[in-house]
């Protein structure tokens, strides 16, 4: 993918160039030999022997500063061990909250373990202290866009695209979030400029939303075929074509295709929640309730996904969990009609009629609002 | 019929060879489960109008419904079938017209709709057949888009339109209807399924699809109405009774109802299956403090209203029957594509559990759209089987889905010895590998031979008439039941039999499928068993009799008639 390759090469590098200035600094003594040393492994590639050398300091020097902790935490991440390389980058924030390296480090993290939500919040640190971090405001807009905040896509990435007019990635993700904010015509502009670079996965995929976004979802499938076949590893390419075939019927090809999302981005949201509700309906609730995990690592609290996991109690025969979910669900959203209707059938369950009727009136009230507002009810 | 040898060797491990072969342990050519009779072979020339224009009215996508009777009570079933009519949406360039067929007794049937008088005249949808003023003869109850038609039967062939004296015109769109005794006063009363309002002078049209033509709008556009149900007042007339109860403040979109007992009370509930709002269930409660009678309506907490994502479905056809062999009456329901169908399974305390994945029917039913529907035990080894008729209603789809086809196949599902429904369809015979725009279906034994056949009307299509050739292995017992002080036609008896060493029972329910009405006699599967060693018929209210015979001799239907046995 070319957004994350150029965007996360950008952010290892920083981590070395924060390992060189650290080794510039600890240089004389016994101690500082043995960081020397780690930095030499660590930039010969050599990261087991470079974690080792950072823990046998830190257990000799647990007052050690910022730099190492941060060291530790990319060397870690080097090995995909994101798990340990997190408390290292917060330790080395707590101790240094203005080291913006690794909290950009923190944040790439986050995005690779899919906690995307959690490294908008550090790249929304580094983008407010250092709007000029390009790197940073790439990534932030980015996670935005896997989060459905398309305003805060538009709100990041407008200022940036006059800077860089050449820029397809800019223009791909601030296109497709104009497009889906609606702002068809705007967002149409860029795809325009992606065209003109000759026929790219990212201005397929653009027409593509543009023609689901007006109901096209035959049209909207062709386009996205095409942009998996010129480069299957674009950002959320597979799963749009997936929803492209949902829609257009073909919901084994679509299950292939949020698998296919999955394998190049493990926390893709929607192919989490998708293939989710897949194994949910099929009721192999083990599986459900990965997918379902992963995908509330991308999205905490996702009112969605909370309510498939109710579901899944409620299939499994315990009514009482899935009552604590759907009640501060309804909270929430007082006008998710399905939630109230799993509920009221909750309170059926636990033989609390008096509650499962009151929920059954509000279904019935927001299913004639519903109805009121179809076409039909105008016609007539 | 092109079978690979592989695929007999498998299916006779499967199910056994008798089930497979033509005839108990024969040795000749293996044949079809189903064998579709054509017209030529049957005389059944008729096709169904659909009316279909470049608007794309809804209703022409609805129909047809169609009946199996014996009108003419010469012991061989008769077809009855619907035709579409002048609406105010379209008027005919040329003659259309339901049609009767009466059976010859030879496997051909002769078109007598003239002289019977049964042609139609509204926009016609579905049938429910059924012994309204206890005389011994089936009259036709025919629904519409516009007003329903009640044909009286005169005995001698003829029928006489009896709609506005029995006050049950129904002005709108009516879908699906059954007969069935909610009060057991003896008579068959009529519950009439409301689709939806269509009356406005200017008919909505959905607009252009994605290749630029009408298409018929998904009814989520259109409001919906409440559905009737008519008293029979025991003199030709009929008293709408739904007023002030659950049945008229419940607004649905109904397509398809079964008359059943859920909670095995003794009084008959309604199940009914609405289109893109949720389902109803009704249950009976009888008659209240003040006279008037109490339906509840429990589908939601129940677990039948909704999909189990809290959303509601697009019922169409919709069927019960005791499928697990407890006693209990299990629904189920066809939806559209992507919905997938549903097995609900009744968990005894008036709530179900959708056992629709543990069967195999959500996968098989994932694309298919299913209107007529019928459990029934097709090859009478006792255990009831599920037959599916399915299609797409937008004639279109085809354009723009990759999957979703407008003309679907049958499904046949066999219940195993793990009381569990398996698709066997690839195997059934080449009426199960031919795509239909079907609607409605009908089960009968129009050739007395103990194995039930069926009906399928066709949109816009000829109907289809399937003959049964999967029951010959296994021995039966047919039944024409009468009732006395219960209604005629006996709907709400439960049947028990022993054969065997084994014990089964069976509701005679009433309805169920879409648009069609069935065979009123019950045919008892008994397998490999000479005979039914014990036979109990438990008449319904108000005698609530129950007679038993025993050492029942099998293959041959006999007449029950309450209080006085076998005749």
């Amino acid at each position: 993918m070319r957004l994350k390759r150029d965007a996360l090469a950008g952010m290892w590098k920083s981590a070395f160039l924060l390992i060189l200035s650290f080794g510039t600094i600890a240089r004389a003594q016994t101690p500082q030999e043995l960081v020397q040393d780690a930095i030499q492994k660590q930039q010969a590639g050599d990261l087991e022997g470079a974690i080792a050398e950072y823990k046998q300091f830190l257990k000799l020097h647990p007052e050690a500063t910022a730099a190492i902790h941060s060291n530790l935490g990319a060397a870690l991440a080097g090995l995909g061990r994101f798990e340990e390389a997190v408390p290292e980058y917060k330790t080395a924030l707590r101790q240094s909250p203005a080291l913006a390296a690794a909290r950009l480090n923190l944040a790439l993290v986050y995005y690779k373990m899919g906690r995307v939500a959690e490294a908008a919040t550090e790249l929304a640190k580094v983008h407010s202290e250092d709007p000029s971090n390009e790197q940073a405001t790439l990534l932030l807009g980015d996670c935005y866009l896997r989060m459905g905040r398309e305003k805060d896509v538009i709100r990041v990435l407008e200022p940036e695209e006059p800077k860089h007019p050449e820029d397809a990635a800019i223009a791909y993700m601030l296109g497709t979030a104009l497009i889906r904010d609606k702002q068809v015509e705007k967002g149409q502009l860029l795809v325009d400029r992606i065209l003109r670079n000759g026929d790219s996965a990212e201005a397929h995929l653009m027409l593509g939303s543009a023609k689901m976004n007006v109901g096209d979802f035959a049209g909207a499938r062709d386009e996205f075929a095409k942009a998996v076949a010129l480069n299957p590893n674009l950002a959320e390419v597979h799963v749009l074509y997936a929803k492209a075939l949902v829609l257009t019927g073909d919901s084994d090809q679509s299950s292939k295709e949020f698998k296919a999302e999955l394998a190049v981005d493990p926390f893709n949201f929607d192919s989490n929640l998708q293939l989710g509700a897949t194994s949910r309906q099929e009721q192999n609730y083990e599986q459900a309730n990965r997918y379902f995990t992963r995908a509330l690592k991308t999205r905490p609290g996702d009112p969605g996904v909370r309510y498939q996991l109710a579901l899944i109690a409620l299939d499994e025969g315990k009514p009482d969990d899935a009552r604590q979910m759907l009640e501060p669900l309804i909270r929430e959203s007082p006008q998710f009609t399905e939630a109230h209707v799993s509920l009221s059938l909750a309170y059926y369950r636990l033989k609390r009629p008096a509650d499962g009727k009151r929920e059954q009136e509000i279904v019935q009230k927001l299913t004639a609002e519903a109805q009121a507002k179809q076409p039909g009810a105008k016609a007539q | 019929m092109k079978f690979t040898r592989r695929e007999w060797i498998r299916l006779a491990s499967t199910f056994g060879a008798t089930q497979l072969f033509g005839g108990r342990g024969t040795s000749g050519q293996p044949q079809p489960l189903f064998v579709e009779v054509p017209p030529s072979a049957s005389g059944i020339e008729w096709v169904h109008e659909n009316a279909m224009s470049p608007s794309r009215y809804l209703p022409e996508a609805l129909g047809p419904g169609c009946a199996f009777l014996d009108y003419d009570n010469d012991g061989w079933m008769d077809i009855f079938l619907v035709n579409s009519g002048p609406s105010d949406f379209w008027t005919p360039s040329k003659p259309v017209r339901n049609a009767l067929y009466k059976n010859n007794r030879d496997g051909t049937f002769a078109d007598i709709t003239e002289k019977a008088g049964v042609t139609g005249a509204y926009f016609g949808m579905g049938t429910a057949v059924g012994d309204y003023d206890n005389d011994g003869w089936p009259d036709i109850f025919v629904t519409a888009y516009g007003k329903c038609i009640l044909y009286k039967n005169n005995h001698d062939g003829t029928f006489k339109d009896v709609t506005e004296k029995a006050r049950v015109a129904t002005p709108g769109w009516s879908t699906s209807a059954v007969w069935f005794d909610y009060d057991n006063d003896g008579r068959l009363d009529l519950f009439v399924c409301s689709f939806v309002d269509y009356s406005g002078v200017r008919k909505l049209e959905c607009g252009n699809n994605q290749i630029g033509r009408n298409y018929y709008c998904v009814p989520r556009v259109f409001k919906p109405t409440a559905s009737s149900l008519y008293h029979n007042n025991g003199d030709g007339t009929f008293t709408e009774v739904s007023k002030g109860t659950a049945i008229a403040k419940a607004l649905g979109k109904g397509l398809g109802v079964v008359a059943t007992d859920i909670n095995n009370d003794g009084r008959m509930d309604l199940f009914v299956a609405n289109d893109t709002v949720q389902n109803f269930l009704f249950m009976n409660r009888g008659p209240g403090s003040n006279g008037r009678w109490i339906w509840e309506e429990v589908a939601l907490q129940a677990g039948v209203g909704f999909s189990e994502s809290g959303r509601p479905r697009s019922g169409m056809g919709v069927d019960a029957a005791d499928l697990t062999g407890d006693g209990w009456q299990d629904l189920f329901v066809a939806n559209v594509d992507h919905e997938m169908f549903s097995v609900y399974e009744n968990n005894k305390d008036e709530t179900f559990r959708d056992a629709a994945q543990a069967h195999g029917v959500a996968r098989a039913t994932r694309l298919l759209s299913g209107w007529g529907l019928k459990y029934f035990d097709y090859d009478n080894d006792g255990s009831a089987d599920l037959l599916l008729a399915d299609g797409h209603p937008d004639d279109m789809i085809d354009s723009y889905s990759m999957q979703v086809k407008y003309k679907e196949p049958l499904l046949l599902f066999h219940q195993g010895l793990d009381r569990k429904l398996h698709d066997i369809s690839e195997s059934a015979g080449p009426a199960f590998q031919e795509c239909l725009a079907a609607r409605g279906l009908a089960v009968g034994d129009y050739d007395n031979d103990g194995a039930i056949d069926v009906l399928i009307g066709t949109n816009g299509g000829a109907p289809v008439l399937l003959k049964n050739n999967a029951a010959k292995g296994n021995n039966w017992l047919g039944l024409k039941l009468e009732g006395v002080r219960c209604n005629r036609d006996a709907i709400g008896a439960r049947i028990l039999w022993k054969a065997g060493g084994k014990s089964r029972q069976r509701l005679k329910n009433n309805g169920g499928s879409y648009l069609s009405s069935h065979d009123l006699r019950e045919v008892l599967g008994i397998g490999d068993a000479a005979q039914i060693d014990e036979l109990e018929v438990h008449w319904p209210a108000p005698s609530k009799r129950i007679e038993k015979f025993t050492s029942v001799a099998s293959n041959r239907y006999i007449h029950i008639v309450e209080g006085k046995g076998i005749v």
